[in-house]
């Protein structure tokens, strides 16, 4: 039996489930690179970049949460749209990466106040996965349809 | 006289070579939006501290000292690459009520620093108006989120003519 998805029959919750989802990654991705910037000697020196992660992990934390559930119900909406679609699929790809490289590698490196090089290079990997995911997003609307990638 | 210099400004070489370009603007956009995350997460964080909700092991002037230049540097980034985006299609800008609804919160910002940042941001010991100034700073940018999303949803009819102000211009084809 075919069930309309609640969140289409209203104009409005698209764009306002987008302000949330904008909103949510955007302090997520920043606190994260505030971080990274750390790491690479720039701003915020009065802290160690150990406890600026531990300053800001609870902001993190929750405005991803934010922006995993908006997206979630952003790619209900259309589902086919999506998972058919290069530049989502690079997105997703690089979003696991970057969750999983946030709360692994890069977790251990700054809480163990590692070396400066290797902090510079968790750092750079960390700035190019976040900024992966955004660049994968605003895509999806501008590529074909589609996996070709023509 | 707006709507001239808007005609003017995307009429210019270098708006001409990015509206031409294969995927200008949609690089434009994705720079804009990454910084942008860059500089919410000084204002929020800032904003949070003068709350109360968040990073009250420091004192709020020292995190209003740290994240300064952060705060300028991620500003300047989202600045430009929104300036060069409004380039592109200055003229239809002009007649979407989402960028108007913008461009009036950022004078509305122009004024909140006007009023708080001798009397909070400069010196956040001063007690009184900390609270209101981060809330109405968390409001105001929050709006600005909201009219520049919607922005990018309507295309308010343009007068593709003013595109050919120049007798050697060709109406532009990367016009979205």
């Amino acid at each position: 039996m075919f069930i309309e998805n609640p969140l289409n029959t209203s104009a409005w919750t698209f764009p306002i489930l987008e302000v949330l989802h904008i909103s949510g990654f955007a302090i997520a991705i920043g606190t994260v690179a505030l971080v990274d910037f750390r790491l690479l000697g720039l701003g915020l020196r009065e802290q160690t970049a150990g406890q600026l992660t531990k300053d800001t992990s609870a902001a993190t934390l929750i405005s991803l949460s934010v922006a995993l559930f908006s997206g979630l119900l952003l790619y209900s909406t259309d589902p086919d749209k999506f998972y058919l679609n290069v530049s989502f699929l690079f997105k997703i790809t690089c979003l696991l990466l970057a969750i999983v490289f946030h709360y692994t590698i890069h977790r251990r490196v700054v809480l163990a106040d590692s070396s400066p090089a290797l902090g510079r290079l968790v750092a750079v990997v960390s700035i190019a996965l976040w900024v992966g995911v955004v660049f994968g997003g605003i895509f999806i609307e501008f590529v074909k349809p589609g996996l070709g990638f023509d | 006289m707006l709507l001239s210099l808007a005609i003017w400004l995307q009429n210019t070489g270098l708006f001409r070579f990015l509206r031409e370009s294969d995927h200008g603007y949609e690089i434009l956009l994705a720079l804009h939006v990454s910084s942008i995350a860059l500089f919410a997460a000084t204002v929020v964080m800032t904003d949070l501290r003068l709350l109360g909700w968040a990073l009250r092991g420091h004192s709020m002037q020292s995190i209003i000292d740290q994240m300064r230049v952060p705060k300028r540097i991620g500003f300047l980034c989202v600045a430009t690459f929104g300036f060069l985006m409004f380039g592109i299609k200055a003229e239809e800008y002009y007649y979407n009520i989402f960028f108007r609804t913008k461009v009036v919160l950022f004078l509305l910002v122009a004024v909140h620093a006007l009023i708080f940042r001798p009397r909070v941001y400069n010196r956040a010991a001063a007690h009184a108006g900390v609270k209101l100034a981060a809330g109405c700073s968390l409001v105001l940018w929050l709006a600005i989120v909201c009219a520049g999303r919607g922005i990018g949803y309507i295309h308010p009819p343009v007068f593709s003519h003013h595109f050919a102000m120049h007798a050697d211009y060709q109406t532009p084809t990367g016009l979205k």
